[in-house]
């Protein structure tokens, strides 16, 4: 499999000359097997350029297939996808993932996002194919010959996890969560910061317990880990009610499953290269600290890993 | 009146290295009257790093307030709202006037970007500071912050856009983003909207090349643009809202284009960036 990173960014585009080497584009990962199955995780604004790379391919002769898996469907997450263009041609198929919800189908959550008054080209009038499917919590599937296992994540409104196996390598994706204590995130709107280090209740703990430990699991032997680090810690002190993770949270994930590569990723908008530099820095320096045999890479516009490959710096 | 851009962009944000020097955010234009008060032009990503610097001032303490007109609700005119940091501050006051049947439609358009689905904040009343919608009136004028404010509704491909002429001690903005004249054609309600305009701040999203390959979009051409402000007779024009493909390098070219188009006479050219302020 090859990863390539597409928006590595949190909450929203930041354009500008601070961002210009990570970028400013909100989430979007591609990952390609050897055989040429194309799955792309997230749908913030970097899948715009990915989308005008695949119309030099197959897309443009509408043979074109690719598989979205959504962590979630918050805006960063989601906003690049009006302007993904392999959907506005006829023949290609667009396979959409994500949670299955009680309250809202997927179909209208993206509805709504192209409808009137939003976006000019309603989805009904997107010229591709394209399905959506709806996920339990821990659902396992294949797409071709990749397996695609998901977990629950701890974030408002809640997040999925992605793990993908395909050419005897493995990559998980965990983006949006906040790690799992402090606070427990379900649907409702949460007003402020939790105190920190303080007891929860019982079900919430034992909820936490066991999400976390479904994570573990799903990054068990990872060659690769995506995950969202937006946090430094004053930012969770601050802010832990916003549901993101901090470089530290991700490192003691990897050590505890054995993964072997750590991408902090989802960068929040007020990082500066410079900032994402030092954080980079000092994830690597807590990893030799604690002789973690974990390679820390920082995601950037443009990186692309082989996982297992071990490469990228 | 002190106009200052905080995003030029169209459709969609564009970040990276191609577009640094004009900014990659979308449409937000902020315009302080000579009375100190505060109007926001739409709230695309650029609201942020508005939002940011008012959390300097009177915004940071509850005590700011300003009026918010919005041209239509597609994204790159509202994305920035749920990111725009004063909203988050109780006792702040923002009127937002937009170009629906009735307040309630205008609420709900917002509404809809803020569910908890698409945001954690899941709705308006979670923000904390106060916000009214109020429906304009299309040729109706109001006055509002020691304005008066002049909306006409602008052929935008299948919708509609408002364009904004706001007057204040003799000196007039206009802001006409996302506009598409059938035939290249000014009707007479808009002629009379923009006409004599100190500044007019209007959609030039494409070269006339690129707008006849996407002549169903409803956007201006630079040329188109340089017309319409000759055929108002406005003092100075404001290229703005640029396609999200062009490189600076590309924004560039169009100004010096029009310049060329213009020759000795008005309007004076300017070309909106990111951090511009111009003095009317």
């Amino acid at each position: 499999m090859k990863v390539r990173f597409w928006g590595v960014r949190g909450s929203l585009p930041v354009p500008g000359s601070k961002t210009e080497r990570y970028g400013g584009n909100t989430s979007c990962v591609e990952v390609r097997t050897e055989a040429g199955t194309l799955l792309v995780i997230d749908a913030g604004t970097g899948i715009r350029k990915l989308g005008k790379e695949l119309m030099a391919e197959a897309f443009e002769s509408g043979r074109g297939e690719a598989h979205l898996l959504i962590s979630h469907t918050h805006w960063d997450h989601i906003q690049g996808l009006p302007f993904f263009s392999p959907m506005y041609r006829g023949g290609n198929k667009l396979n959409v993932y994500a949670r299955h919800r009680d309250d809202v189908h997927l179909r209208a959550v993206f509805a709504s996002q192209a409808d009137d008054p939003y976006f000019a080209v309603p989805l009904s009038e997107t010229k591709a194919e394209v399905a959506f499917h709806e996920l339990s919590d821990a659902a396992r599937f294949e797409v071709s010959e990749v397996r695609v296992a998901c977990a629950r994540l701890n974030h408002p409104y809640i997040a999925t996890a992605y793990r993908l196996d395909a050419d005897g390598q493995s990559v998980v994706y965990v983006s949006d969560t906040a790690p799992f204590a402090d606070i427990l995130f379900e649907d409702a709107f949460v007003a402020g910061p939790p105190s920190l280090g303080a007891e929860l209740p019982r079900t919430d703990r034992e909820k936490l317990t066991a999400m976390r430990t479904g994570i573990v699991r799903l990054c068990e032997g990872a060659d690769l880990v995506v995950y969202d680090t937006m946090f430094t810690a004053d930012d969770y002190r601050r802010f832990a009610h916003y549901g993101h993770s901090r470089p530290g949270d991700a490192v003691a994930i990897c050590r505890e499953a054995g993964a072997k590569q750590l991408v902090l990723y989802h960068h929040a908008p007020e990082r500066t290269d410079a900032e994402v530099d030092e954080i980079l820095a000092d994830t690597r320096a807590l990893v030799a600290r604690e002789r973690t045999p974990l390679v820390v890479t920082a995601a950037f516009e443009g990186l692309s890993v082989t996982p297992g490959g071990v490469s990228g710096s | 009146m002190r106009v200052t851009f905080w995003g030029v962009r169209g459709s969609i944000p564009a970040p990276g290295p191609a577009t640094v020097r004009y900014g990659g955010n979308t449409s937000c234009v902020s315009l302080e009257t000579s009375a100190g008060e505060l109007f926001v032009l739409d709230l695309g990503t650029g609201a942020r790093t508005l939002g940011l610097s008012l959390m300097a001032d009177a915004f940071a303490r509850g005590q700011g307030r300003a009026t918010i007109l919005l041209s239509h609700a597609h994204w790159d005119h509202i994305q920035g709202f749920p990111f725009f940091n004063p909203l988050y501050v109780p006792g702040n006051v923002f009127k937002v006037f937009g170009g629906t049947e009735s307040p309630a439609l205008l609420e709900g358009i917002l509404e809809g970007q803020m569910a908890p689905h698409y945001f954690p904040v899941q709705t308006l009343r979670n923000m904390g500071a106060s916000i009214t919608c109020e429906a304009v009136r299309e040729g109706r004028a109001f006055d509002v912050a020691g304005c008066r404010i002049t909306a006409a509704a602008n052929p935008h491909g299948r919708t509609t856009s408002l364009a904004f002429r706001i007057e204040e001690r003799g000196k007039v903005l206009v802001y006409a983003p996302d506009v598409g004249y059938p035939q290249g054609k000014l009707g007479p309600s808009v002629q009379s909207l923009y006409q004599g305009a100190d500044l007019l701040i209007h959609d030039t999203t494409f070269t006339a090349a690129d707008q006849s390959r996407h002549a169903g979009r409803g956007h201006s051409s630079i040329d188109d643009a340089v017309a319409v402000a000759k055929a108002a007779g406005v003092k100075a024009l404001a290229a703005f809202h640029y396609d999200q493909d062009y490189s600076d390098a590309e924004v560039d070219a169009m100004v010096a284009h029009a310049r060329t188009l213009v020759g000795e006479g008005a309007p004076q050219i300017h070309a909106a960036r990111e951090g511009l302020t111009l003095a009317l």
